[in-house]
């Protein structure tokens, strides 16, 4: 690609994905970094365009970023993170009428499961409970396979979990923390129905990811355009918060592992 | 350990998301951004909750530890999206005779020298979450927006609201001689178009005042209510005993359109209230003298003492801003002068209304009786403009200026 533009991708699982990547791209064009972005609708098509060189850079979920890497053999480049990205942790919530006091005690139960490609309910919490010796082929599996392809930004079957729980058609289900706390801190939660059983180990959520082919000056640039955005800067802190994030980090690895061993025993690749 | 906590909260066994958020977030909007709550809870796992909602509300989870029976954590508030602005505690407003006036919350609650559009309609004294957009005010400073007077005009004007249904004692209204109702008639109509004027002209700046100098608003809101009420009983006068209303002339509407197009709040207080509102005066307290009968001077008489305040607020607005920017004489004299150059062909006072202020003081139509009615009117004149000066001088002016001012002052009065 001979066009000087950084070109970005990412996914519009809300209309707030637009003014987010126009209020960084006019911060990276004041940066004097020349930077576009294109939508997708699905990580799918995105890892694809990514991998076709069509894009330079992708937004990625931790699935879509497993996967990138799975498919360059380790050599695509991982450019930065979000702070809110590193240390997500899943919960399982379990009814208090259910009678359910520890992990065995699922045996026989509803346990509500968020998408098929969302890493925090289902993918992880699922992998982290066989770890724990759960043998999921006891429990009844109730699967809210919502907005496919979005990897589970959007949370929408997080909230129809809750749902199932509050009104009794799942003993218990597994969420992401930032939901379930944000869900708490909104006064959402009937506290005197559901409650939580367990939490799962950390692991770390979204990544830049880009071939090794990115030209040196394009890394150099993202990196540049990316780390210079400062939450004490009032237009910067507007797209940071919308983004959720207080501060881009530099991309580590090993919060990943989990999700690669979970892929592997769940035969998701 | 050893992290000293300012604040302590015994959160019993309340769940995170069932109540023990109720206590933890309420004290620490009560803290500075550096500053650390400990909080005790019998809840299981809560270090987890607290664990990721720090991380989402940018605070710092110091410490969780286990202790006999309950969860100790300290949390030490962020300074993102901590709200600006100095946490008002033990405000307290006196109260006189068991009254309390907007006047003494101005007293507690002073303006602040600028405002920030940002704040939105928080309300001054509230702190003010950072991130909220901008609004569209463009009067974001004190001194050209809001005089120290305002609360207490504004709790004047609350005092002495009045009813133009109830208070009137319509009944006892007479039919007069033709001439006499026909003149009335046309006064009611001149006095009703330009309480219209009064009505527009303020309020088209009401939502441009930014809320921090809401005494303003307020102040402004009891005028329009004022004004409403003029346009109101001036024109049941006007019908009230078998008249009708007059002619409005192109002149008054000219006049009158000029003040409807100022975009400077300062420029419209100094040519609505101090020169227009102020000859009005004159004006209605000419009509009371002269008035037909009781009713009629009651009615003139309630709409003056209203007008007395526009115009006093319209002086504080002026003087105050003169204080503090003696370039705006230069400024003011200007739109004074600009406003005249559009009236230009505009000569003298309408016809009717002035034949009409004539036969009020006639109350017929006998040469000698229109002879003084003439008089009389042309003694208006003079009282007006050495009013006007007066007033002029009182808002800071020299002689000479104001003697220029007032002789370039509409013809229409308004
Ligand atoms: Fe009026
Ligand atoms: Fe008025």
């Amino acid at each position: 690609m001979a066009d000087e533009n950084i070109l970005l991708g990412a996914v519009a699982y809300d209309a707030k994905v637009v003014p987010i990547w126009e209020g960084i791209r006019e911060h990276f064009r004041k940066q004097s970094v020349p930077m576009d972005f294109c939508l997708f609708s699905n990580y799918e098509r995105q890892v694809e365009s990514l991998l076709a060189g069509h894009i330079d850079i992708a937004w990625n979920t931790p699935l879509a970023h497993v996967r990138v890497q799975k498919r360059t053999e380790g050599k695509s480049l991982s450019l930065g993170m979000r702070d809110s990205d590193r240390d997500f942790r899943s919960r399982v919530i379990v009814r208090k009428d259910a009678g359910i006091k520890s992990l065995k005690d699922l045996a026989g139960k509803t346990l509500a499961v968020g998408s098929r490609d969302s890493t925090q309910a289902r993918i992880l919490p699922l992998h982290f409970l066989g770890q724990q010796g759960i043998d999921l082929s006891t429990v009844r599996l109730l699967p809210f396979d919502t907005d496919v392809g979005k990897h589970g930004d959007t949370g929408t079957s997080e909230l129809d979990v809750l749902k199932a729980l509050h009104e009794g058609r799942a003993q218990a289900g597994t969420v992401g923390d930032l939901i379930w706390v944000l869900e708490q801190a909104a006064g959402r939660i009937d506290t005197g129905k559901l409650e939580v059983l367990w939490t799962t180990p950390g692991f770390d959520h979204c990544m830049f990811d880009a071939l090794p082919t990115l030209s040196a000056s394009k890394l150099e640039l993202f990196k540049k355009g990316l780390f210079a955005m400062k939450w004490e800067i009032p237009e910067h802190r507007r797209i940071l918060e919308l983004e959720g994030l207080k501060q881009w980090m530099p991309p580590r690895q090993e919060g990943y592992a989990s999700l690669r061993a979970a892929l592997d025993d769940q035969k998701g690749w | 350990m050893g992290r000293l906590a300012t604040v302590a909260i015994d959160g019993g066994d309340l769940p995170f998301g069932g109540g023990l958020l109720a206590l933890v977030r309420p004290a620490l909007n009560g803290m500075e951004p550096g500053g650390v709550l400990a909080v005790h809870s019998r809840t299981p796992a809560i270090a987890d909750e607290f664990f990721t909602w720090c991380k989402l509300e940018h605070h710092e989870l110091l410490e969780s530890s286990a202790q006999t029976g309950f969860t100790r954590l300290l949390i030490q508030k962020g300074s993102l999206g901590a709200p600006r602005g100095i946490m008002e505690i033990n405000q307290d407003l006196p109260t006189r005779a068991g009254r309390l006036d907007a006047a003494t919350v101005l007293e507690a609650v002073p303006f602040p020298a600028k405002a920030d559009p940002g704040t939105g309609f928080a309300p001054r004294g509230a702190r003010v979450e950072p991130g909220g957009p901008a609004y569209p005010f463009a009067l974001n400073d004190r001194d050209r927006t809001a005089p120290p007077d305002v609360a207490a005009l504004y709790d004047q004007a609350v005092s002495a609201q009045w009813n133009g249904d109830t208070d009137i004692a319509w009944d006892r209204i007479k039919p007069l001689s033709p001439p006499l109702q026909q003149a009335l008639g046309q006064i009611m109509t001149f006095l009703a178009e330009n309480e219209l004027s009064a009505l527009y002209v303020p309020s088209r700046f009401i939502a441009r005042v930014h809320p921090a100098y809401v005494e303003v608003g307020m102040f402004l809101s009891t005028q329009l209510a004022d004004e409403a009420r003029h346009i109101d009983v001036f024109l049941k006068r006007a019908r009230k005993g078998g008249g009708g209303l007059g002619i409005s002339h192109a002149t008054t509407s000219a006049s009158l359109h000029s003040l409807l197009m100022l975009e400077d709040f300062t420029e419209a207080a100094f040519l609505l209230s101090v020169l227009g509102e102020g000859t009005f005066l004159d004006l209605l307290r000419y009509i009371e003298v002269n008035a037909p009968d009781e009713v009629t001077a009651d009615i003139v008489r309630r709409a003056r003492a209203d007008e007395t305040r526009h115009v006093h607020f319209g002086m504080s607005h002026v003087k105050h801003a003169l204080q503090q920017d003696p370039a705006l004489y230069g400024r003011l004299e200007a739109a004074v002068r600009r406003r005249s150059a559009t009236l230009a062909g505009v000569n003298g006072v309408p016809a009717a209304v002035q034949d009409a202020l004539t036969i009020l003081v006639a109350r017929g139509i006998d040469p000698p009786s229109v002879r003084r009615g003439h008089e009389t009117y042309r003694e208006l004149l003079n009282v007006m403009h050495e009013n006007r000066i007066k007033r002029l001088a009182s808002a800071g002016f020299s002689h000479d200026q104001a003697q220029t001012l007032s002789d370039l002052h509409t013809p229409n009065f308004m």
